[in-house]
């Protein structure tokens, strides 16, 4: 089971050590008998799949939960059973997925929130502003803006200060990259830097290998509650070693093949045009069974172009034509049209517009092809009762049945649900925008290998993604967007990640990915 | 791949007890209540009395229902007890200036409420205005416009056939609940079997989400304020028939007891969840409630300030009910 990689050896002045620790509900264990060190003055990587335990374990250590078994030793002192406001004072910071920040005042007046300087009531907003300005010494950020104007990088950074304010020494960060694009993510790894030059500790929560071995010293993977490896010199690792400890096999990471498929030379589905919102395309066309990347910096038009031909970002003008219903029409006005027309979307943030959480997985799995499951307005159940089977055993999703809420599944099969809502419609043309964001290694091969296997039976596909990684490996073929065209196109055999880098990315881009 | 998940424990012992007594505190409510009711004064327990309640329960039915369309799309409508007025007083002015049959009448004024219900949902969703405030300008417009239509007299002079369903009997049952009865059943059908209606509870849980589905967002709120509108005026009609009468403010008083029945029932004022079965429950409680003090011979004084107080315990335990769900997810 243990992993611990050769060489290593424990830190002689852990600012954190655990040994032994166990988490227990009734007859679930959430964390089975977890040891190890954190470094003083370090970041620690986590990394592991949803359900693995990092949650628990992050819960453990900032007192939210107390252990089954086990200690938990801070600068070598017990500190297990502390609650969360004991372990604040111990130094322990939390800073969850969800930023906690009041939008409506100032950055100044959330950064002391709590701890305004007063006197008799009266907030002394002199000595607040003071205080406020020397902790943003360094950043860019304005301590007289109001919080809700905050990019969504400072606002990363505002929680970090936020915890350091308090006296907060070792700071654990819950995948404080999710949402964030390439370039705020070099800006938070530099600030994270600097910190621990001053003698910050960094637990650091994330999906991403690259990102791991980028600004983490040293690593510790978690499996089914386990520790499945640890490391305490992040150079004698890699990414597949790093997957690999992840998922307890060697993962066959997915590689999309077209050179034994046949290419129809015919266009499935072509656009001619278009213009929209941030897009400009004169032509673009995809054939039958076809995998398209769109890449590009926010703002390029990658995702506003895929958006249009859905009909989020409507058309001003621009006219399409499927191969299968041969003449030209108008792009859909909105996602109604496009779904009846065979263009189906899959959402890049799956709780704001992609699952309806207060719906049972079945209702979800429907919810898209209600028009065709009725007849005169009444859903024929039978019909509906057929599909949901169909779909939620096809997609392979982990629960005991379709009645259960979709809130109580994982991220990963979530998005098998939603995916399952698009395949349900039988679309000629899918649209998947950050396919794979935030959920785990093994299921994001899943959807790739789904994927692939439908483009078999004809469906063309277009992926936008900022994970170029996992562009190389999906795609026949990548447009890269800028100002709202697509500047240059990469083919099969050339797409690498060091290629799409250079062509969509500047160098400082580059360096924060490769 | 394995992925552990905590298990939920079935359902046992006094937790699993207390779950259910929760889940159903509207009905364990409603049974204890009419118990007490009963023991204080017999007469609770006679057909009369139950026949009562029944009728009285029609009219907050219908309007607990035109209430939880809007709240189920995630919405309000604050005008339907005023539309309620409104809409019998255009059909009754229109019967007594003139000699259109009594039915004429009726249909009139309650597609005068559904289009009522039409403009609220074409300003919400068309022009983006905020339902909260834009149906209170509407409630008071109406209230206003009936003050003004009847000059604050009372109108008695509907045709008697225009009043028959509010005090005829059918095999010595009252007509006005196998309406209510009649309109629960259709709604619960139109939720549960339409596509109009599985559209309201995702529209109401995530309205994003429900357009990026394919949803047509704004076409199911604008159907849910127009049902609302013509359910609001089906129970106007209703009220004028069983009073023979139409005040100058009347449906005065009928509004915050037609949101409260819904909410107890189970309705989320954030939209997605609620059921019929549940609407009905709210409704009866609250009904149960006001006749019981009455019939208990409670002084008038005191009736509406016990009522507010058993709302209050009915949807403090509803409060417990959801942490207690939450806290078990």
């Amino acid at each position: 089971m243990t992993a611990i990689a050769p060489g290593s050896e424990a830190p002689r002045d852990p600012i954190l050590r655990v040994t032994g620790l166990t988490k227990e509900y009734h007859d679930f264990a959430a964390l089975r008998d977890v040891s190890f060190d954190i470094r003083r003055g370090s970041i620690h990587g986590l990394l592991g799949e949803n359900g693995a335990g990092k949650s628990t374990l992050v819960g453990l250590i900032a007192g939210m939960r107390v252990p089954t078994r086990g200690r938990i030793l801070l600068d070598g002192r017990e500190v297990q059973g502390l609650d969360v406001k004991a372990a604040e004072q111990a130094g322990v910071f939390l800073v969850t997925q969800e930023p906690m920040i009041v939008g409506q005042i100032t950055v100044a007046e959330n950064l002391l929130l709590g701890h305004w300087p007063q006197q008799g009531g009266v907030i002394n907003w002199k000595e607040l502003r003071r205080q406020a300005r020397r902790m943003l010494e360094g950043t860019d950020i304005d301590p007289e803006a109001l919080a809700e104007n905050l990019s969504a990088v400072n606002r990363r950074k505002l929680n970090i200060l936020r915890a350091l304010f308090s006296g907060g020494r070792l700071i654990i960060l819950d995948e404080p990259t999710a949402a964030l694009t390439v370039d705020d993510r070099t800006v938070l790894f530099d600030f994270m830097r600097k910190l621990r030059e001053q003698g910050i500790t960094f637990v650091f929560i994330s999906h991403y290998n690259e990102e791991i071995l980028d600004i983490c010293d040293a690593v510790t993977v978690l499996r089914n509650g386990r520790l499945a490896g640890s490391s305490d010199d992040i150079s004698t690792m890699n990414s597949a070693r790093l997957s690999e400890l992840v998922l307890g096999r060697d993962l066959q990471l997915f590689e999309r093949r077209t050179a034994g498929v046949a290419a129809p030379t015919e266009a499935g589905f072509r656009v001619r045009g278009v213009k929209a919102p941030l897009v400009d395309i004169v032509e673009f066309a995809i054939r039958p069974g076809e995998v398209v990347g769109f890449a590009g910096l926010p703002g390029s038009g990658a995702k506003e172009f895929a958006q249009t031909l859905f009909g989020l970002n409507p058309a001003e003008t621009g006219v399409m034509r499927l191969a299968t219903d041969g003449g030209e029409t108008p792009l859909p006005p909105g996602p109604p049209e496009a779904l009846a027309r065979g263009i189906a979307y899959l959402s890049d943030d799956r709780r704001r517009d992609g699952l309806v959480a207060s719906l049972s997985i079945g209702d979800n799995l429907s919810l898209s092809s209600l028009p065709v499951l009725s007849r005169l307005g009444f859903v024929k159940r039978r019909a509906e009762a057929g599909l949901i089977r169909r779909y939620f055993r096809e997609m392979g999703v982990k629960a005991p049945d379709p009645a259960v809420s979709i809130d109580t599944l994982s991220g990963g099969n979530q998005q098998k649900v939603c995916l399952g809502r698009l395949l349900a419609t039988k679309p000629s043309v899918l649209i998947l925008d950050e396919p794979t964001r935030g959920i785990d290694v093994g299921v994001k091969e899943d959807v790739h290998r789904m994927v692939d296997k439908l483009t078999q039976e004809g469906l063309s596909v277009i992926v936008v993604t900022a994970d170029l990684g996992e562009m190389s490996r999906v795609v026949d073929r990548v447009c890269i967007f800028s100002g709202g065209t697509i500047v240059e196109t990469l083919h099969a055999p050339d797409i690498t990640k060091e290629r799409l880098l250079k062509a969509a990315f500047n160098r400082r881009d580059a360096r924060a990915l490769a | 791949m394995p992925q552990p998940q905590p298990q939920t424990r079935g359902a046992g012992g006094s937790r699993g007890a207390l779950r259910w007594m929760l889940q159903n505190v509207v009905w364990l409510w409603l049974v204890g209540l009419i118990v007490i009711f009963g023991v204080l004064n017999n007469f609770f327990f006679t057909v009369a009395n139950l026949q009562n309640i029944l009728i009285q329960a029609t009219v907050l039915g219908l309007l607990a229902l035109a209430v939880s369309l809007p709240l189920l799309v995630a919405e309000i409508d604050l005008s339907i007890a005023s539309n309620m007025g409104f809409s019998s007083v255009v059909g009754a002015m229109l019967l007594s200036g003139t000699h259109l049959p009594w039915w004429l009448g009726m249909l009139i004024g309650i597609a005068a409420g559904a289009l009522i219900g039409l403009f609220n949902g074409l300003c919400i969703t068309r022009l983006r205005m905020v339902s909260l405030i834009e149906t209170l300008a509407m409630m008071i417009i109406l209230q206003g416009a009936l003050l003004a239509i009847t000059h604050g007299n009372t109108i008695t002079d509907m045709p008697m056939a225009y009043d028959w369903i509010g005090q005829a009997n059918v095999l010595g049952w009252p007509v006005m609940p196998i309406i209510f009865a009649l309109a629960l059943i259709a709604v619960a059908v139109v939720l549960r079997a339409t596509v109009f209606g599985r559209s309201v509870y995702a529209v109401g849980g995530n309205a994003l989400a429900a357009a990026t589905a394919g949803i047509r967002v704004n076409r199911i709120k604008i159907l849910a304020f127009t049902a609302s509108g013509f359910l609001s005026a089906v129970a106007g009609y209703l009220l004028a028939a069983w009073q023979m009468a139409i005040t100058s403010n009347q449906g005065a008083g009928f509004l915050l007891y037609a949101i409260a029945a819904p909410i107890i029932g189970g309705v989320s004022v954030f939209g997605g969840r609620g059921r019929v079965i549940g609407i009905l429950g709210g409704v009866l409680l609250l009904t149960v409630i006001h006749v019981g003090l009455s019939i208990v011979n409670v002084p008038s004084f005191y009736v509406d300030m016990i009522g507010g107080l058993a709302i209050f315990v009915a949807v403090a335990i509803d409060a417990m009910r959801v942490r207690l769900s939450a806290g078990a997810a």
